[in-house]
């Protein structure tokens, strides 16, 4: 009982959270509809019996990624008339894009979707079984984002040094 | 079930109640504090009078906490015409509450069974049965990260009060606050590691259990003794995690009048305020249960104290709950007024001393700190295995 009202409480802030960030036009306010989707879909996880990922969760989405999106948010001008206009020249494309891509989504999950459901993994998933896995199985995967994180950083600021190097 | 949500229901009235009251307590301290320290008097003007009579109660001006929340309650809530009402009414919860939420995995108190504390009376104890509760709101095995993972929302807070109040000076401040508090919170990140490595747990219930023990046969074994070089980076960064003195630069007066919340007022600037005495609460706690034993005196366990020589004292279970909630207020309590005098020792830092301070003095301690402990650790572990 307690569970279902708080699992549907959850579920709608996640999914108003995520229809907020597409509709509003303000960067401040788009982020703060990406923090509550976060902290929504924290709380899924921890009543998931899964406290270490909802931890993780508002650890690093909420408290690092969130944190300097909001910090570059800051100092953006407010008045830029970008915030302004609703639809980008890309609406069409977009769309279409998004039908493939919808299309494509239903078609992997019913094609794989179990017939009976598995039952919940239980509230046993604990710090040390996590760091097991992640530094067992996990950690190439992780080093490799590492680095597709720096290649970004990288490729960031060769983006802006060249600009600027234009200017002046 | 039931059992359960009435427990947790009085743990978590307790702490609430806990941290208001020392949030009360501090504003007095604060001042009162300072007067003692600088000589005077201070703190004595506010005082209650009886009705109809003469008889007026100062009790050394506790009452001055009661006349600022009055003050605050009172006053007009003056809105600015900000770029975003939203942001501006959602800054100082977003502030205030990751503040109380930290508390909830900090154990204030070892296992409670409620069934032997209430053996006179058979209703109780047949209720409960043999359930006992650990005295902590969330027993959660990742409990430091749960502290870091809070306390990290609370930037967002200052950013949002500072950018949405529509004010030079807010902004600032909100700038200062960001890149200051992302600065420490590695440091402080960086020195805890240390003790998770020591103790294997992050579990906060479990890293205070393994503090009751003996150190070298006379010391016990309290975080401090295994990592007194983390135990004072700690203490700092966390003093400049919560932006007092000397690292007040967000809310310098002289130069931000109030910073990120100078657009604030009424008791949305007491929030503000509320959560920073609060987090000087927090701060304590946290530091209690890391490397001060948490609630348990030297030596005591659940069971009783075991002294150095290998004498066992055993205590009634009563006994040992009173004297654990007690002491863990009295710990919490002088470390607050350790950061106070701290507060009002030291001159404020100016804003490119206190970044280089983080980035260029803290953080290579605090990774010097963490090579010894694991070189440490690995001699140690590797030898006896």
């Amino acid at each position: 009982m307690m569970e279902q009202v708080l699992l549907w409480f959850f579920a709608l802030a996640a999914l108003a959270g995520g229809v907020l960030m597409l509709v509003l036009r303000h960067p401040m306010r788009v982020a703060l509809a990406l923090i509550s989707t976060m902290l929504s879909l924290a709380g899924i996880y921890a009543m998931l019996g899964v406290h270490v990922i909802a931890v993780f969760q508002v650890l690093i989405y909420v408290g690092a990624v969130m944190v300097f999106m909001v910090y570059a948010i800051m100092l953006l001008d407010v008045r830029d008339p970008s915030f302004t206009r609703r639809y980008s020249a890309y609406l069409l494309p977009g769309l279409a894009g998004l039908a493939v891509l919808a299309f494509a989504f239903v078609h992997a999950i019913r094609g794989s979707l179990p017939a009976v459901e598995a039952p919940a993994a239980g509230g046993n998933f604990n710090v040390q079984q996590f760091s097991v896995a992640f530094l067992n199985d996990y950690w190439l995967y992780f080093e490799l984002t590492s680095v597709l994180l720096l290649a970004a950083v990288v490729a960031a600021i060769a983006i802006l040094k060249a600009r600027r190097g234009n200017n002046g | 079930m039931m059992q359960d949500l009435v427990i947790r229901g009085i743990y978590i009235a307790y702490a609430i109640g806990m941290l208001m009251t020392f949030g009360l307590i501090l504003t007095w301290v604060e001042r009162k504090q300072a007067a003692v320290m600088s000589d005077r008097i201070g703190a004595n003007r506010a005082y209650l009078r009886i009705p109809f009579t003469q008889i007026k109660l100062v009790w050394w001006g506790l009452f001055h906490g009661l006349a600022d929340g009055m003050k605050m309650l009172l006053k007009e809530d003056f809105r600015p015409v900000s770029y975003d009402r939203v942001a501006y009414a959602l800054g100082p919860w977003v502030v205030f509450s990751p503040v109380l939420l930290v508390f909830a995995v900090i154990p204030f108190g070892g296992t409670l069974v409620p069934a032997v504390l209430f053996d006179g009376s058979p209703a109780i104890v047949e209720w409960f049965g043999d359930r006992s509760y650990p005295m902590q709101i969330a027993s959660l095995d990742a409990g430091l990260l749960v502290v870091f993972a809070f306390s990290g929302i609370t930037v967002i807070g200052s950013m949002l009060a500072g950018w949405s109040s529509n004010n030079k000076f807010s902004m600032l401040g909100a700038i200062r606050s960001a890149s200051q508090m992302i600065s420490y919170e590695v440091v402080m990140g960086l020195t805890v590691i240390g003790l998770i490595l020591i103790y294997g747990s992050v579990d906060l219930g479990s890293i205070v259990e393994q503090q009751s023990g003996v150190l070298l046969g006379f010391l016990p074994a309290w975080g401090i003794f295994y990592q007194p070089f983390a135990a004072i980076l700690f203490m700092t960064a966390a003093q400049a995690e919560n932006r007092r003195i000397p690292f007040d630069l967000p809310e310098a007066e002289s130069e931000l009048i109030a910073g990120y919340f100078t657009e604030y007022s009424a008791m949305k600037m007491g929030l503000f305020m509320f959560a920073e005495f609060i987090e000087i609460a927090i701060i304590a706690a946290l530091f209690t249960t890391l490397f001060l034993g948490g609630y348990n005196l030297p030596f005591m366990s659940d069971a009783g104290f075991t002294l150095p020589g290998g004498h066992f004292i055993a205590l009634s279970h009563g006994t040992v709950v009173l004297t654990q909630l007690l002491v863990f207020l009295v710990k919490v309590f002088l470390l607050c007024s350790f950061q106070i005098l701290v507060r009002w020792s030291l001159p404020r830092f100016r804003y490119d001393q206190l970044l280089r301070f983080a980035w260029k003095f803290l953080l290579p301690l605090a990774l010097a700190n963490l090579v010894v402990t694991v070189v440490a650790v690995w001699a140690i572990r590797g030898a006896g295995a």
